[in-house]
C-alpha cells in the first residue's frame, strides 16, 4: 500500500469518527470502548484537528500550489483572532460580525505584505515572512488595547458543539475552495508559477496578481480560524495567537499528506494533529511534546522528500527499501 | 550631541555581539546553502555553558568562551555528520524544517536542564566602564566587541589561510567540483557547521554577559543573523562585520527613536529586512533570489 | 509600419554592457534570423522583448505602440510567444497540460476554459510532430521533444511573433533537418519568426534576412548567404588572423 493511501485511509476513518462522535453522548463513547476520552477532551481534540485542517489547506495554496513557502501565515491566524478579539471584547459587538471581518482584515494585510515580499523567493521568502508573523506578534504584544503582554479575555460562549461546528465549517470552506481553486484557469495560473514562474509570465500569466491573490485566500482562511480559536478560547495573547510552531505544523501537515493536491492537507492536518495530541497526553507535558514533535520533524523530513515527489504519482511504498533510498537520494 | 555619541557607541558595541552571532550564521548559509534556524538554540547552549562555569567555577566569562567553542563544536559536528547531512539535498523547505525541530528539541531539553528561571553572569566589572567625559563605555560591551572581532579575524585565517579553509570555501564554490577533486563532502559539511557552532557558542557566551538568559532567549537572534547577512552581504567575513555593526546601529538608534523601545526588536530587524529585500530585491548579492 | 521595431536598445549588467544601442525592425510575414558568437547579448536581447528585462535606453514599438518595460504577461497577450534556449516546461505536467497553458493564458481576447485549452494543445501539438507523445509527462521526453514542446507551448497563445531561442543548439543532423522543417511550417501557417541561433547555417535554411550581433551590437545586417560571406563576421566568429587568411 503507498504511503499516500495509507495516511488517507487513516485520516478517513478519524475523519468518519471526529465528525459524528460528538454527537454520541458521554455514553456512547464509553460504550465504544473509548474510556480515556471524556466528551470534553473529544471536543477539544475533533475542533483542533478542524482548525488545523483550516490551516494546512490554506497553506496549502500559497505553498504547495503557488510553490511559496510562507513561514508567516499564523500572521494571519493571530490577526483573525484579534479582530474577533477587538470585535467581542472592545467593541462589544456580535461575535458574528468578527467572522465577517477577520477574514478582511487578514487579507487586507496580505495585500499590504504580499506585494513587497512575494518578489522574493527561497530563502529569503521563507525568512521574511517568517520574520512578518514574529513582527506582528510583537507589535500586538505591545499595543495596549489588546491587551499588550497580558493578552485578551472574550466573554465565554459555552458550546462545544457550536465551536466543534463552526470549525468544521471552515475546514469544508477552505477543502471545497482547494477544489474550485484546482479546476480553474486561476489554478492552472498558480501551478505555472510555481512550476517555473518565467515560464508563466512570457506565456500570459499575470504572475503578480496570482501570488497576491493566492495569499489573501490563504489569509481569509487562517483569519476565520484565527477568530473562531479567539472565542473558542475566550483568551488570546502573543504565544497562543503567533506562534511559530503552529505555523510549521500546518506546513509539515500539508507536505506529509501531499501539497498541491485537495485532500492531502486534510489527511495530514488529521493524522499528524492525532500523533501531536497524542504525544501531549491529553494536555499535559507539554515539554515533552514538544520535543515529541522536534523528533516528528526531523523524521519526517529525513524520509519524506522523496516522498513528495512520489506522491504525485502514488508510485511509493512503505518499505525498508524506499526510506533507504529515500536516504541515499537526500543525503551526502 | 554627546546624547547622540553615545548612543553610536552603544549601536557598534551591540552591533559587535551580532557580528559574533552572525558569523556562523553566514558561514552556514553561504557554504551549506542552510538557513539554521536552529542558529539560537545553539546560542544559548554557549551561553548556559558559560553560566554554569561562572556559578559552579567561578570561571571569568570572557575565560570560559574557548571551553563553549569547543563544546559547541562537538555538537555542530555531530549534528550535522548525524541529521542534517541526510536531507542536505532535499529542497529547501525541508531544511528549514529540520533545523526548525532541532531547535525546538534545543530548547525542550534546555528548558528540561535549566528550568526556565531568567540566569545572569554577573562578574565584578559588569556594572562598570570606561568614562570619557558624559560618555559611558561599559566594560562588559567593550569585551564583547573585542571578542567578536578577534572572531572574525579567526574566521578570515581560518578560511584564506588554512587547507581546510580552501575546502571549505571550495565546497561552497562548486560541491561536485570539490568532490572530484578528493574533498570528503560529509567530513567537510560537518565541519563547516561545527565551525558555524563554536562561533555560536562564544556568540552566546558573550551574551550571557550582558543579558539574562531563557531556553528560548536565543531565539531573536537567528532572525538577527539573517538580516545581518541580508543587510552585509553572503559569503565574505568582511561583509558580516559591516553589516553586525551597521544593524547595531540601526537598532539603538530605532529604539531611541519615539514611541519604540527595546520590546520592538524583532518589529524593527524585520523592517530593516524588508527594507533591504525591497530596495534591493535580489538580496546584497543576489546569490540565490 | 514594421510589426516590431527596436530602436538603439542596450542594457547593462554590472560593468558589462550586454546590448549597447541594437537597432533593427521585423516585417509582418518576416522571418528574421539573429546570429552571433555567445556572449554577444542574442538571449539578453530576447528577455528585452519578452519584457522579462527592462531595457536601460532605447526603445521598443510592437506596431504602433512602445512595449518597453511593460510586464512579460502584457506583452505576451499583444501576441509576442517565446521559447528558452534552457527549456522551460512545467516539470508536473504532461506534455498536453504544458501546452494547454499557452492557450489558457497567452491569447489576446476571449478567455478559454481549461476544457478548450487541452483540445487546443492536442492541435499545436499535431503541427510540432508530438502528437502521439501527448499524454507523455514532460520528464520523460528527449531533449529535441522538450525543444519542440517550447515550441507548441509559444505556438498555442497563436501568437503573431515568435521568438526562438536557439531550438536547434545540442540537436544533431537528422533532428535539425526536423526542426528547420517545422520552422517552415510555422511561418507557412503566418506567423513572424525571429530565430536566434549559435550556429550559422541554420540561419540560412530558413532565414530571409540575417543579422549578427557582436559585444551587444549589430555588426552586419542583409541576406543571409552575404551576411556569412563578411569579413567583419567571419573575424568576430574565428579570429582575424582566420579572416585575413580566406582572403588570400
Amino acid at each position: 500500500m503507498s504511503v499516500r493511501r495509507a495516511t488517507y485511509l487513516v485520516a478517513g476513518l478519524a475523519l468518519a469518527f471526529l465528525v459524528l462522535a460528538p454527537l454520541t453522548s458521554i455514553d456512547a463513547a464509553q460504550q465504544a470502548g473509548l474510556p480515556l476520552l471524556t466528551d470534553k477532551l473529544w471536543f477539544r481534540i475533533a475542533t483542533t484537528v478542524a482548525m488545523f485542517v483550516v490551516m494546512a489547506s490554506a497553506w496549502n495554496i500559497i505553498g504547495g500550489l503557488t510553490g511559496y513557502a510562507s513561514f508567516g501565515n499564523v500572521a494571519f491566524f493571530g490577526l483573525g483572532a484579534y479582530t474577533a478579539g477587538v470585535v467581542v471584547t472592545n467593541l462589544n459587538l456580535p461575535f458574528a460580525l468578527a467572522l465577517v471581518l477577520a477574514p478582511l482584515v487578514a487579507a487586507a494585510f496580505a495585500v499590504i505584505v504580499g506585494i513587497p515580499l512575494l518578489r522574493l523567493r527561497g530563502h529569503y521568502f521563507a525568512v521574511a515572512t517568517l520574520g512578518v508573523g514574529v513582527a506582528v506578534g510583537e507589535v500586538v504584544n505591545n499595543i495596549e488595547p489588546l491587551g499588550a503582554a497580558t493578552g485578551l479575555f472574550l466573554p465565554i460562549i459555552r458550546s462545544d458543539l457550536l465551536f466543534f461546528y463552526l470549525m468544521l465549517g471552515a475546514a469544508l470552506l477552505a477543502v471545497l475552495t482547494t477544489w474550485v481553486i484546482l479546476r480553474t484557469r486561476f489554478g492552472y495560473g498558480l501551478l505555472a508559477i510555481r512550476e517555473n514562474e518565467e515560464a508563466a509570465a512570457v506565456i500570459g500569466v499575470n504572475t503578480t496578481f496570482y501570488k497576491v491573490a493566492a495569499f489573501c485566500i490563504a489569509a481569509a482562511l487562517t483569519g476565520i480560524a484565527g477568530a473562531i480559536f479567539a472565542q473558542w478560547n475566550s483568551f488570546i495573547n502573543q504565544d497562543n495567537a503567533f506562534a511559530i510552531s503552529d505555523n510549521v505544523q500546518m506546513i509539515l501537515m500539508a507536505v506529509i499528506g501531499g501539497t498541491g493536491t485537495v485532500l492531502g492537507p486534510v489527511a495530514g492536518a488529521i493524522s499528524l494533529e492525532l500523533i501531536i495530541q497524542t504525544l501531549a497526553g491529553g494536555g499535559s507535558g507539554s515539554v515533552f511534546s514538544q520535543i515529541g514533535l522536534g523528533v516528528l520533524l526531523a523524521v519526517c523530513v529525513i524520509f519524506i522528500p522523496r516522498g513528495v515527489i512520489d506522491f504525485f504519482g502514488g508510485r511509493s511504498r512503505l518499505s525498508l527499501r524506499y526510506f533507504r533510498q529515500t536516504l541515499r537520494e537526500t543525503s551526502v | 550631541m554627546s546624547q547622540f555619541t553615545q548612543q553610536v557607541i552603544l549601536g557598534l558595541l551591540l552591533g559587535g555581539v551580532y557580528v559574533a552571532v552572525a558569523l556562523g550564521f553566514s558561514l552556514v548559509w553561504g557554504i551549506l546553502n542552510i538557513v539554521n534556524l536552529a542558529h539560537g538554540a545553539l546560542v544559548i547552549i554557549g551561553a548556559y555553558i558559560t553560566w554554569v562555569l561562572f556559578t559552579r567555577l567561578h570561571i571569568d566569562p570572557f575565560l570560559s568562551l574557548p571551553v563553549d567553542a569547543l563544546a559547541l563544536f562537538v555538537i555542530g559536528y555531530a549534528l550535522q555528520r548525524g541529521v542534517i547531512n541526510r536531507v542536505i539535498r532535499a529542497p529547501l523547505l525541508f531544511t528549514f524544517l529540520l533545523t526548525f525541530g532541532i531547535n525546538l528539541v534545543i530548547v525542550s531539553l534546555l528548558l528540561l536542564i535549566f528550568t526556565g528561571d531568567f540566569r545572569s553572569v554577573t562578574p565584578a566589572y559588569s556594572g562598570s566602564g570606561l568614562h570619557l567625559g558624559s560618555i559611558v563605555i561599559p566594560y562588559i560591551r567593550l569585551g564583547g566587541l573585542a571578542a567578536a572581532l578577534l572572531l572574525a579575524g579567526i574566521l578570515w585565517v581560518v578560511l584564506n589561510r588554512t587547507r581546510s579553509g580552501t575546502a571549505i570555501l571550495a565546497v561552497g564554490a562548486d560541491r561536485d567540483a570539490a568532490q572530484l577533486v578528493g574533498v570528503d563532502l560529509r567530513h567537510m559539511y560537518a565541519l563547516t557547521f561545527a565551525i558555524g557552532a563554536a562561533f555560536a557558542g562564544v556568540a552566546g557566551g558573550i551574551i550571557s554577559t550582558f543579558q539574562s538568559i531563557t531556553p528560548t532567549a536565543g531565539d531573536p537572534y537567528t532572525l538577527q543573523a539573517f538580516v545581518v547577512v541580508i543587510l552585509g552581504g553572503l559569503g565574505r567575513v568582511s561583509a558580516t562585520v559591516a553589516g553586525g555593526l551597521a544593524f547595531g546601529l540601526i537598532e539603538v538608534l530605532g529604539q531611541s527613536a519615539p514611541g519604540l523601545s527595546s520590546s520592538y526588536a524583532n518589529a524593527i530587524a524585520f523592517v530593516v529586512l524588508v527594507v533591504v529585500l525591497v530596495v534591493r530585491p535580489r538580496g546584497l548579492l543576489g546569490r540565490l533570489a | 509600419m514594421s510589426l516590431l521595431a527596436i530602436r538603439d536598445v542596450s542594457k547593462r549588467f554590472g560593468g558589462v554592457n550586454a546590448l549597447a544601442g541594437v537597432t533593427f525592425e521585423v516585417e509582418q510575414g518576416d522571418i528574421l534570423g539573429i546570429i552571433g558568437p555567445n556572449g554577444a547579448g542574442k538571449t539578453t536581447l530576447l528577455n528585452c522583448i519578452s519584457g522579462l528585462y527592462r531595457p536601460d535606453a532605447g526603445d521598443i514599438r510592437w506596431e504602433t505602440t512602445s512595449i518597453r518595460g511593460l510586464a512579460p504577461y502584457r506583452i505576451a497577450r499583444l501576441g509576442i510567444g517565446r521559447t528558452f534556449q534552457i527549456v522551460r516546461p512545467f516539470p508536473s505536467m504532461t506534455v498536453r497540460e504544458n501546452t494547454a497553458m499557452g492557450a489558457l493564458f497567452g491569447r489576446p481576447g476571449a478567455r478559454l476554459q481549461p476544457g478548450a485549452a487541452l483540445n487546443e494543445a492536442d492541435m499545436v501539438l499535431d503541427v510540432v510532430g508530438l502528437g502521439e507523445k501527448r499524454h507523455y509527462p514532460v520528464l520523460r521526453l528527449t531533449v529535441p521533444d522538450r525543444k519542440r514542446l517550447e515550441v507548441a507551448r509559444a505556438l498555442a497563445m497563436r501568437p503573431r511573433l515568435l521568438l526562438l531561442d536557439e531550438v536547434m543548439a545540442g540537436l544533431n543532423q537528422v533532428e535539425i533537418e526536423q526542426a528547420l522543417e517545422m520552422v517552415r511550417r510555422v511561418r507557412d501557417s503566418g506567423v513572424t519568426i525571429v530565430l536566434i541561433e549559435h550556429v550559422m547555417k541554420v540561419i540560412v535554411g530558413v532565414c530571409r534576412r540575417a543579422l549578427v550581433l557582436n559585444f551587444g551590437r549589430t555588426l552586419v545586417e542583409g541576406p543571409p548567404a552575404e551576411v556569412l560571406k563578411d569579413r567583419r563576421v567571419i573575424e568576430a566568429y574565428l579570429g582575424q588572423r582566420y579572416a585575413r587568411d580566406q582572403e588570400k
